[in-house]
């Protein structure tokens, strides 16, 4: 059984490209900033794929944006603007373009579940954007919960119980 | 809420990464609710929430009173003709919607704006996560004409099991969407006859102007909707796009 693919980071950008959460699974603690430097050159080679495409309708999915050291880049937008990139440990096995999309939908599906909840976001009601402040707070650890919950998935394809809760 | 749960998809894996549980991940179930129950529901909302607004108003008019009362606040200009003699007028006199009195009539559309906002803020909240639900599979808006007809199309038929009748343009950002037979006031009617029935509905149709305009706001469209019925059961919101878009 060939080994999982390791997810090193997700990140979610608004359709104000602020950001509003950037999660990384690697083991060290101070390649967080890392990753936040990854998402913004993301979003610059997202601007020019969906611009670049221009008039006619593209898919969500992006496919490779670029490839760094050591990680590969893939990056997804939503019809509502919303970006998410994932950073993925480069390694020798075979990547499937329809395996990341299941990623990104999973991922898309977190978003969604967090953001349907009423009681997180009518406190910080102006246009939209102001929703990334209040990410780090307490509140939005469900949301952080699934995102790790995906990225356990990933790690681990052997594992077929999901865990509760 | 939560996207997981304990049902194993029985399919076997196609490859060695896309798991039973990825799989579970990204494309949960359907939760259904019941058709009919959702209809009564709704129905029901619309008299709790004027309820729970008068209460709400009422409670901050004692409070502004109090304040005033003791010297915190100053004490209201000289009453604009929209609201004459407000203050002395006792609250508690139940008045029938049809009173021509125009103080009262000014205080009962008091609380029905109050109303009215909670129940657009509402649909907002909901136009807004539906759109984002619907939008899940389908590929980037080509442009503004695209995000209207998905609206009319995808968003009227998960929420009302039709599709808008008519839609028609000013190709200058004012939409105009037709609806012959609204499910929200299909089955409404009033013992007094016609106007009055019409005059009803206005209130049950605040809640589907806030689903649109939350869900184009989702979109990144801040536009103004605007409901109109001239007769029950036909519908029309128009629906005004700011310049540039």
């Amino acid at each position: 059984m060939p080994p999982g693919l390791r997810v090193n980071a997700v990140a979610f950008i608004s359709a104000q490209n602020h950001p509003i959460i950037v999660r990384t699974f690697s083991a060290q603690d101070e390649t967080t900033i890392k990753y936040h430097y990854i998402a913004h050159t993301s979003l610059d080679v997202i601007e020019e794929r969906v611009n670049a495409a221009g008039g006619k309708s593209t898919d969500c999915y992006l496919g490779l944006l670029y490839a760094m050291e050591d990680v590969a880049v893939y990056g997804y937008i939503t019809p509502l603007k919303v970006k998410i990139v994932l950073a993925l440990a480069l390694s020798d096995s075979v990547v499937r373009d329809v395996e990341i999309n299941m990623i990104f939908k999973a991922l898309h599906m977190a978003y969604y579940s967090s953001i349907s909840n009423p009681f997180l976001t009518h406190n910080d009601d102006s246009v939209d954007g102001s929703r990334t402040l209040t990410v780090g707070s307490t509140k939005w650890k469900n949301f952080r919960r699934r995102i790790d919950e995906i990225a356990r998935v990933v790690g681990n394809p052997t594992s077929t119980s999901i865990g509760g809760g | 809420m939560s996207a997981r749960n304990s049902i194993q998809i029985s399919s076997k894996p196609a490859s060695s990464l896309v798991t039973p549980s990825l799989a579970a991940l990204a494309d949960p179930p359907m939760r259904y609710v019941d058709g009919a129950m959702m209809d009564y529901f709704l129905i029901e909302v619309v008299n709790t929430l004027r309820e729970s607004s008068a209460v709400a108003t009422a409670r901050s008019k004692r409070i502004e009173k109090e304040m005033i009362d003791a010297g915190l606040l100053p004490s209201p200009q000289p009453p604009v003709p929209a609201l004459p003699l407000k203050p002395e007028n006792p609250r508690d006199s139940t008045v029938s919607l049809n009173s021509k009195t125009s103080g009262k009539v000014a205080v009962i559309d008091d609380e029905e704006e109050a109303v009215r906002t909670r129940l657009e803020t509402i649909g907002m909240h909901v136009g807004a996560n539906f759109a984002e639900r619907l939008c899940r599979d389908r590929s980037l808006f080509a442009e503004t004409l695209d995000v209207i007809k998905f609206i009319c199309k995808d968003v009227w038929t998960a929420c009302w099991d039709k599709q808008v009748d008519n839609l028609r343009t000013n190709h200058r950002g004012v939409y105009v969407l037709q609806d012959n037979a609204f499910k929200t006031i299909s089955r409404l009617s009033s013992w007094e006859g016609r106007p009055e029935a019409i005059r009803r509905a206005k209130l049950y149709v605040a809640m589907p102007a806030g689903i649109i305009k939350g869900a184009l706001q989702r979109l990144g469209y801040n536009a103004v909707v605007t409901p109109e019925i001239n007769s029950l059961p036909q519908c029309t919101f128009q629906v005004k796009l700011p310049k540039g878009s």
